[in-house]
C-alpha cells in the first residue's frame, strides 16, 4: 500500500517535469521555437549561430533557441533533460551514447521520415553510423578521423626529420619522439597522447586485424593487443620520448590549453576537425600526418568517423520543423559554408566539394586529408553497443594504473576486458 | 550559559495565551499571531515540498531499475545486492572513509589549536578570525579547487619549493598515490568553521578555573587536559558530528580536481561522485538512489555510534 503511494509520487514527479516542457515554445506571434543543444566552444557557437541565421531567413516563423557547453557536462545535462521529460528537439549525440537513448525509445527513427530528411547524398558507411537494425537514429554532423600533428617549428629547431606520414610505423614514431626529447634536453617531449582515448586504441586494434567492437556488440579486442598498447607507452616512456607518468594534468579546455600549444610536446593525436584550432593555438606550423602503422601493420586502422551525430527527440513537439532544420544542416551548402568544418567535413559529399573553396586554409588541409581517406578501402567499423559509455571510463582508470606501474600491462589488460565484458552484458 | 535564563522568557507569552483562553473556552481558535507565524513559515513549507517529494521519490527509485528515459521497473532489493558485488563502489567507499578518518581528526585538531592560539588575547582577533575562517567559505568552491590544482601541479608552487631542496616532487594531482592526499590537505586547510565554534566555546570557560589550577601548580598541559578538554567536550562533539557528516558527503573537490572522473585510477572517486556518475552518466538512476539511501544509513550509523560513545567522554557542565 505504502509503496504503491510512493510509486505514484515517483511517477508523478516525472509527469510533473513533462508539464514544464512547453514553457518556451510557441511564443513570438504563432511562430515555432525549436530547442537545439550541442557541445563545443565559443568559436563553434559563432559558426553555428551564423548557420541558424541563414535558416531563419529561409524559414520565417521558425526560431531556434540554442544551448551549448563543454562535452563533459553536456552528457550529464542531456540525460537530465530527458529524465525531466523536457528533451531538446535537435541535439548533438555522442557515438557512445547513441544506443543508450535509441534503445530506450527516446530518439526519432529517421527512416520513418525519409521524405523530410534527404540522406541520399551520404555514403553507405556514413549512413550506417547511426543505424540500429532497420532504424536510423541520427545523421553524422560531419566527418572526421584522427590524425597525428607534428609541430614543424620544433622539429626544425631541434633538427629532427619528420617521418613520412603515409608510411610510418609505430616504431618510427618512437624513434622520432626519442630524438626530439634528446635534442631538446627533455624541454620538449617528442610525443604525448592518451592511452585511454578510445579512438586512439581503436586504430591500433584495427591495424592488428581485430575489431574493438564487433558486429554483434561485443568487445573484440584481444588481451595481447591491449598488452602491446600499454607496453608501447611504457617503452616510449623509458626511452624518454614520452612524458613521465603524471605529466598530463586534467587541465580541460580545448586546443589553447593543450600541451602542444604550450610547446611542451612536439606531436600528438587530434581529431582532424580540430586541426584549425590546434594549428592556430600552436603557432600555425603544424603538419597533419596519418596515424603510424597504417601500412606496416596487418591492415588499415583508420576509419571515417563523425565527431557527433545529430539526433531528434522522439518527444519533440515540432518534429516537422526540427527535421527541416536537420535537413538544412546536412544538405544545404549555405549551412556548411557558415559552420565550416567545426563538426567535421560535410557528410554530404556534394556539399563538401561545393564548400571546399570557401573554407579556411587549415580546414582545407583537414578536408583533403579526409577526402583522401574516403577514396581508400578501409575495413568497416561497428556502432558502439549499449553499455559502452562505461567502457571509456574503465579504460581511463586502468590506463592510469598501468601508467603508474600499480598494475602490469598484463594485469591491466585482463582487468579491462573483464570489466568491459561485464558492462556489455556478457 | 544563557540558555536556562532565556527559556522562561520564551515561555511566558504562551502561558499568558493559555490563561486568557480559559474564560472563552468555546472558541479555542488559534491566536492571530500563530497564523502570522505560519504565514512567515510558508516559504519554508513550500521549500520543504521540493525536499520531501524527491526524498520519497528517491526512496521508491532505490528499489527500481530506472534509466532516466523509461518508467522505473520494480526490482526489489536487487540494487542493494548489486552494491555488495560492485568493486568500484567498494573503492569509492574506501576513498571516502580514508578521506574522512584522516582529514576530520586532523582538521579538528588544527581548528582547536588555532582557536587556542587566538584565545590568548591576540590583538585584532576579529581580523585573524576572519582570515582563518575564509578558507572554509571557499574550500568547497570550484575556484579554490582549481587554484589548488595549480599549486599542486607538476610545475606548481609546491614542487618548485621542493625543488630548492633537490626533491623531485610527484604529480600531486595526477599520481594515484598522492591525489587523495592533496585533497585531504585541502580539507584540513578549511578548518575555519569548527575553529570559530571552538573559539566561542573557549571564551565560555571561566578564567577562574585556570587561575585556581595555576595556583595549585598545574602545568599548561595539565590545565588543557583537565579543564579545557572536558569543558569543551560538548563543542568538540558537535564539531565532530558536523565534520563527519559533511566529509561523508564530499563531492565538489573530487569532481573538480579530476574533471568528474574520480581519477587518476579512481583514487579520488568519492562515494557521492560515483553516485553522480551512476545516476547521470551511466543511466543507472535506480542504483544511484539506492546508493544515496545507503549513504544515509552509513552516516546515521556513524552518528549513532558517536552519540553512544559520547556518554563516556562528553561532559555537560550543568
Amino acid at each position: 500500500m505504502k509503496l504503491a503511494g510512493l510509486s505514484c509520487l515517483g511517477l508523478g514527479l516525472t509527469a510533473c517535469g513533462r508539464g514544464f516542457g512547453g514553457g518556451g515554445d510557441g511564443s513570438g506571434g504563432g511562430g515555432v521555437q525549436l530547442n537545439m543543444v550541442w557541445w563545443g566552444d565559443a568559436s563553434r557557437a559563432q559558426k553555428t549561430q551564423a548557420a541558424l541565421e541563414v535558416f531563419k531567413k529561409k524559414n520565417p516563423g521558425v526560431t531556434v533557441k540554442t544551448e551549448y557547453q563543454d562535452s563533459g557536462p553536456y552528457k550529464d545535462k542531456l540525460a537530465t533533460r530527458f529524465a525531466a521529460g523536457n528533451p531538446p528537439d535537435l541535439m548533438m549525440m555522442r557515438m557512445d551514447s547513441l544506443r543508450e537513448y535509441a534503445d530506450r525509445g527516446a530518439l526519432l527513427d529517421l527512416n520513418q521520415h525519409a521524405g523530410a530528411v534527404d540522406l541520399s547524398g551520404l555514403s553507405g558507411s556514413v549512413r550506417a553510423l547511426a543505424a540500429v537494425g532497420d532504424k536510423n537514429f541520427g545523421v553524422a554532423s560531419g566527418l572526421n578521423s584522427i590524425g597525428f600533428v607534428v609541430n614543424r617549428t620544433l622539429t626544425e629547431k631541434y633538427g629532427v626529420k619528420i617521418p613520412d606520414g603515409n608510411t610510418w610505423s609505430w616504431q618510427d614514431l618512437a624513434t622520432f619522439a626519442r630524438e626530439i626529447s634528446k635534442a631538446s634536453g627533455k624541454k620538449v617531449y617528442g610525443t604525448g597522447f592518451e592511452a585511454y582515448t578510445l579512438a586512439n586504441l581503436i586504430v591500433f586494434t584495427r591495424q592488428r586485424g581485430e575489431d574493438f567492437y564487433t558486429a554483434d556488440g561485443k568487445l573484440g579486442i584481444s588481451e595481447a593487443t591491449l598488452v602491446a598498447w600499454f607496453e608501447m607507452f611504457q617503452s616510449m616512456r623509458a626511452d624518454g620520448g614520452f612524458p613521465p607518468a603524471g605529466f598530463f594534468e586534467n587541465v580541460g579546455g580545448g586546443a589553447e590549453q593543450s600541451y602542444l600549444a604550450k610547446g611542451a610536446i612536439a606531436s600528438q593525436i587530434i581529431p582532424t576537425n580540430n586541426f584549425l584550432g590546434y594549428n592556430a593555438a600552436a603557432g600555425g606550423n603544424l603538419v597533419l600526418l596519418r596515424m603510424p602503422g597504417e601500412t606496416t601493420e596487418k591492415r588499415r586502422g583508420q576509419s571515417i568517423d563523425t565527431p557527433a551525430l545529430w539526433s531528434v527527440a522522439a518527444k519533440s513537439k515540432h518534429p516537422a520543423e526540427t527535421l527541416k532544420l536537420l535537413n538544412f544542416l546536412i544538405n544545404d551548402p549555405d549551412a556548411s559554408r557558415a559552420t565550416g568544418t567545426t563538426r567535421g567535413v560535410p557528410a554530404n559529399a556534394k556539399v563538401a566539394t561545393e564548400v571546399r573553396p570557401s573554407l579556411a586554409a587549415d580546414d582545407q588541409v583537414a578536408t583533403d586529408y579526409l577526402i583522401g581517406l574516403q577514396k581508400e578501402e578501409l575495413p568497416r567499423s561497428y556502432t558502439y553497443p549499449p553499455g559502452s559509455s562505461s567502457i571509456a571510463s574503465g579504460l581511463q582508470s586502468i590506463a592510469a594504473e598501468v601508467e603508474f606501474k600499480r598494475q602490469t600491462p598484463q594485469q591491466g589488460a585482463a582487468a579491462f576486458l573483464d570489466a568491459g565484458r561485464k558492462a556489455l552484458g556478457g | 550559559m544563557s540558555g536556562p535564563k532565556a527559556a522562561p522568557v520564551l515561555d511566558r507569552p504562551v502561558a499568558g495565551a493559555e490563561a486568557s483562553a480559559g474564560p472563552r473556552r468555546r472558541r479555542p481558535a488559534k491566536p492571530p499571531q500563530d497564523r502570522a507565524g505560519y504565514l512567515f513559515l510558508l516559504p519554508w513549507f513550500i521549500g520543504m515540498l521540493f525536499t520531501v517529494i524527491p526524498f520519497f521519490a528517491s526512496l521508491y527509485l532505490a528499489f527500481t531499475d530506472y534509466n532516466l528515459l523509461n518508467a522505473p521497473k520494480w526490482i526489489g532489493l536487487d540494487n542493494f545486492a548489486e552494491m555488495l558485488r560492485d568493486p568500484v563502489l567498494h573503492q569509492s567507499l574506501k576513498v571516502t572513509f580514508v578521506y574522512t578518518f584522516v582529514s576530520v581528526p586532523l582538521s579538528l585538531a588544527a581548528a582547536l589549536g588555532v582557536a587556542m592560539l587566538l584565545n590568548r588575547g591576540v590583538r585584532g582577533l576579529s581580523v585573524y578570525r576572519a582570515v582563518f575562517y575564509l578558507p572554509s567559505l571557499l574550500g568547497g568552491s570550484v575556484a579554490i579547487v582549481l587554484l589548488w590544482r595549480y599549486i599542486f601541479g607538476l610545475d606548481g608552487i609546491v614542487n618548485a619549493f621542493l625543488g630548492w631542496f633537490g626533491i623531485d616532487g610527484p604529480g600531486w594531482t595526477t599520481d594515484p598515490d598522492y591525489a587523495l592526499t592533496t585533497l585531504i590537505v585541502l580539507h584540513i586547510w578549511t578548518f575555519g568553521s569548527p575553529m570559530v565554534i571552538f573559539l566561542a566555546g573557549l571564551r565560555q570557560i571561566p578564567g577562574m578555573y585556570y587561575e585556581a589550577a595555576a595556583i595549585d601548580g598545574a602545568s599548561r598541559w595539565r590545565q588543557f587536559r583537565s579543564i579545557t578538554l572536558p569543558l569543551l567536550s560538548p563543542i568538540i562533539f558537535f564539531n565532530l558530528i558536523q565534520s563527519l557528516i559533511s566529509s561523508f558527503q564530499t563531492f565538489t573537490q573530487g569532481f573538480v580536481m579530476s574533471g568528474g572522473t574520480g581519477g587518476p585510477a579512481n583514487s579520488t572517486l568519492f562515494y557521492n561522485l560515483y553516485l553522480y556518475q551512476q545516476g547521470f552518466s551511466q543511466f543507472n538512476m535506480g542504483y544511484a538512489s539506492a546508493m544515496a539511501w545507503m549513504l544515509l544509513v552509513i552516516i546515521a550509523a556513524f552518528t549513532a555510534v558517536n552519540f553512544l560513545a559520547a556518554k563516556y567522554w562528553v561532559f555537560y557542565d550543568n
